[in-house]
C-alpha cells in the first residue's frame, strides 16, 4: 500500500466549522484534479455544535487508492493546520506527529510568538503563518454542508481560500491552477499564497 | 485555579431543610446507603464545586479582564454567566474570575453596566488555559 499522507485541519464549533469543512473539500478536490486518491471528512468525536469547542476535520492524500477507510481518525498526522490560533494554547495539536512535520497557523502574530505556546515543537520541521482574517476579513456561518448536505454558499468564500493558498506553497501537495478552478475567492487564495510566512527548523 | 474534590462534599451536616423530611410521611422506609444519600430538594453538588471532567477553558478565544476601580460589586456578572465563572469574596470584597470553565462568551462583557470588563484576547497570556490531549 502506497503511503497515505494525512492532514489534520483544526477548527472551532459553528463559528467556523463551515471554514474547516471548505478547506478540506478545496484541498481533496485539488488533489482530485492532480489524479490522487484523497478522502475529506469531519471528526466522528467532536461535536461540532457547540460554539467555540475545537473540533478535527482530515484530508488523506494518496497515490493509489486508499484501503483503510473505515478508520476515521488521522492517528499520524503530517501537516495539521489552524484555523483559530488560540487553539495552539488549549490542545495538544502535534499528537501523533512524526520527526519532521508541518504546522500551518492563521494568525497575524509571530511565528517565534507561536511558538512559545507549542512545547513539543521539536516534532516540527517547518512552521508557516497567514493572516486569513486579515486577508478576507469573512468567516462564513453556513449549516447546509455538514450532515451529508450540498454547500449552498459556495465554497471557499471566507478564510478558507487564503488558507488553501498557503498550504499549497508550504507543503505542495496541491497546485494552485487547480485551486483557482475550486475556490470562489481566487484574489483571497493568490494572496495567501503570497503572504504567507514560513520558517524552517531543525 | 480552584479545584476542590467531589468526594470533600459526600458527607455534610444535615441542614434545617433535611431536618424538616424527618417529618414528612414515609421518611426512612426506604433504606439508601450513606454514600448515595440525596439531601431534601435534591440539590447536586454543581456548579459550586468545579468539576475536574470538564475543562472548557481552550473554548476561549477571549477572555474577561476586570478593572477593580471600575468595578461596583453588582453582581451582574455573578447572575448572568451561564457557567458560574465569577465568584464574589466576601473577605476581600472581590470578584473571582475562574478560568478553568469559562468559555469566553462575553455576555458579561455586554452585561456589565459599569464597563469594568473588557475581552482581551487569550494569546495575550501565558496561562490561564487547560492545556488538553484531545477534544473531550
Amino acid at each position: 500500500m502506497a503511503k497515505v499522507h494525512e492532514i489534520t485541519v483544526w477548527t472551532r464549533g459553528v463559528i467556523m466549522d463551515k471554514e474547516g469543512r471548505d478547506v478540506i473539500n478545496i484541498f481533496a478536490k485539488a488533489a482530485q484534479m492532480d489524479g490522487k486518491h484523497a478522502q475529506a471528512f469531519d471528526n466522528y468525536e467532536d461535536l461540532p455544535d457547540r460554539v467555540l469547542v475545537t473540533t478535527r476535520k482530515y484530508v488523506r492524500l494518496s497515490d493509489e487508492e486508499i484501503e483503510h477507510k473505515y478508520v476515521y481518525t488521522n492517528d499520524e498526522p503530517e501537516v495539521v493546520v489552524i484555523l483559530e490560533a488560540t487553539i495552539v494554547k488549549g490542545i495538544d495539536i502535534l499528537r501523533g506527529m512524526k520527526k519532521g512535520g508541518t504546522l500551518i497557523i492563521n494568525t497575524n502574530r509571530s511565528i517565534d510568538s507561536m511558538l512559545k505556546f507549542i512545547p513539543n515543537a521539536k516534532l516540527l520541521g517547518t512552521i508557516a503563518t497567514v493572516d486569513a482574517d486579515g486577508i478576507t476579513g469573512v468567516r462564513t456561518v453556513d449549516f447546509s454542508g455538514s450532515e451529508g448536505g450540498v454547500d449552498t454558499s459556495g465554497i471557499g468564500k471566507g478564510i478558507a481560500s487564503p488558507v488553501c493558498g498557503a498550504i499549497a506553497k508550504v507543503t505542495g501537495m496541491i497546485k494552485k491552477e487547480n485551486l483557482a478552478k475550486i475556490v470562489s475567492d481566487v484574489s483571497g487564495m493568490e494572496r495567501g499564497y503570497k503572504e504567507v510566512k514560513i520558517k524552517k527548523l531543525g | 485555579m480552584r479545584i476542590t474534590d467531589n468526594a470533600g462534599l459526600k458527607h455534610k451536616k444535615m441542614n434545617k431543610e433535611d431536618t424538616m423530611a424527618k417529618e414528612l410521611p414515609g421518611y426512612g422506609t426506604i433504606k439508601v446507603p450513606k454514600d448515595r444519600e440525596v439531601p431534601f430538594g435534591a440539590v447536586t453538588p454543581a456548579p459550586v464545586c468545579t468539576q475536574n471532567l470538564f475543562q472548557t477553558s481552550n473554548w476561549r478565544v477571549v477572555r474577561p479582564v476586570k478593572d477593580d476601580e471600575k468595578c461596583t460589586r453588582c453582581l451582574i456578572c455573578y447572575l448572568s454567566c451561564p457557567d458560574a465563572c465569577w465568584i464574589y469574596k466576601e473577605e476581600e470584597d472581590m470578584m473571582e474570575w475562574v478560568a478553568g470553565f469559562c468559555k469566553g462568551c462575553q455576555i458579561c462583557i455586554n452585561e456589565c453596566p459599569t464597563g469594568a470588563l473588557t475581552a482581551e484576547p487569550e494569546l495575550d497570556f501565558k496561562d490561564g488555559v487547560i492545556r488538553l490531549e484531545k477534544p473531550f
